[in-house]
């Protein structure tokens, strides 16, 4: 397009008024304009984070507290005590239980260690990690030995 | 008098760096949505903020702990037969006294709870307006545990069929 075409009597007089903005007033406006922008979509991905932190926790307690069924029911002389196991470096067996629901969290690993607090009393803790170990969730459950009755 | 003013409009240089600041800020948002979005899709639904179905498990689960052990389950009662859909338990209600509960899934939609004293049916509860893919797909099985009651395994898939709920439920001790 060439310079002449807006030397048009009719152009100039509708640009004669017109100073635009300035370079600073643009670039301040797009200075406000980013932090609303980023503001916003840092809320929206916080809130987003904290929604799948819920689904991967509710997964995560689904599977502790089906283990923790699990761990009830095995007698209390057969609670092995970790840190009485002849393997030093034990970091607990994996759970009993099946926790195919725990496959959408990616790389997962269970763990169930068993400690002794005071004779006849051991606690055994089920754990879940995932997201390299970032995240953990872990339930506690307390043993008591009854003397082998089955309160049925 | 009108002040007249040559307009030179932006150079090369600025609207270059402004497109790369806005295009930086852009592939960051794009970034940040689409890693969320991967998580998401991995992630199954989860069923238990819909208020009906944690107020269903929680009503089961109640039935099941209560359970009047060692063996709670009825094959057939009221017209209902146990099936991956039905189950059928005699459970102790907080009076101390004893129901027979039929937790019944077959209608799409809804879940009932009905509530026998001896063969006379006392109450049925209704959830209502429960996801069509957590009604589909609900599924009651039997866990068996080394002489111990059975216990109930309710499992539910979301649209895509991953695992949304498995919960084991357990019958308690008691005397």
């Amino acid at each position: 397009m060439g310079r002449g075409e807006y030397q048009t009597p009719h152009y100039n007089a509708a640009m004669r008024d017109e100073r635009g903005f300035t370079l600073p007033e643009v670039l301040a406006a797009l200075v406000v304009l980013t932090i609303i922008i980023t503001v916003s979509f840092a809320a929206f991905l916080e809130r987003n984070n904290r929604l799948q932190q819920a689904a991967e926790i509710m997964l995560a307690y689904q599977a502790l507290a089906n283990e923790a069924e699990y761990q009830r029911r095995i007698q209390y002389t057969l609670l092995i005590d970790d840190t009485e196991s002849s393997d030093t470096d034990s970091s607990g067996s994996e759970f009993r239980s099946d926790t195919k629901l725990l496959e959408p969290l990616g790389d997962y690993g269970t763990s169930v260690k068993v400690n002794t607090v005071q004779p006849g009393v051991r606690n055994v803790t089920m754990t879940v990690r995932w997201r390299n170990g970032e995240r953990i969730a872990r339930l506690t459950l307390v043993r008591v030995d009854t003397g082998g009755l089955r309160l049925w | 008098m009108v002040r007249r003013r040559r307009e030179r409009g932006y150079s090369l240089l600025e609207v270059t760096v402004m497109l790369g600041a806005f295009a930086a800020v852009l592939a960051i948002f794009f970034i940040a949505t689409a890693e969320m979005r991967q998580w998401e899709k991995r992630l199954p639904i989860n069923f238990m903020r819909h208020p009906q179905v944690s107020a269903v498990i929680a009503r089961m689960r109640r039935d099941v702990v209560s359970a009047q052990a060692p063996d709670p389950y009825e094959p057939e009662f009221g017209g209902f037969t146990m099936s991956s859909k039905t189950l059928i338990l005699r459970t102790i209600v907080p009076s101390g006294g004893l129901q027979t509960v039929v937790w019944d899934f077959s209608e799409p939609g809804v879940a009932r709870r009905h509530a026998y004293t001896s063969t006379l049916k006392e109450s049925v509860w209704t959830a209502r307006g429960l996801p069509n893919d957590f009604s589909s797909e609900v599924k009651l099985d039997a866990v068996e545990f080394d002489d111990r009651p059975y216990g109930v395994r309710i499992t539910a898939k979301d649209s895509n069929g991953r695992i949304a709920i498995d919960q084991i439920l357990q019958p308690r001790a008691h005397d």
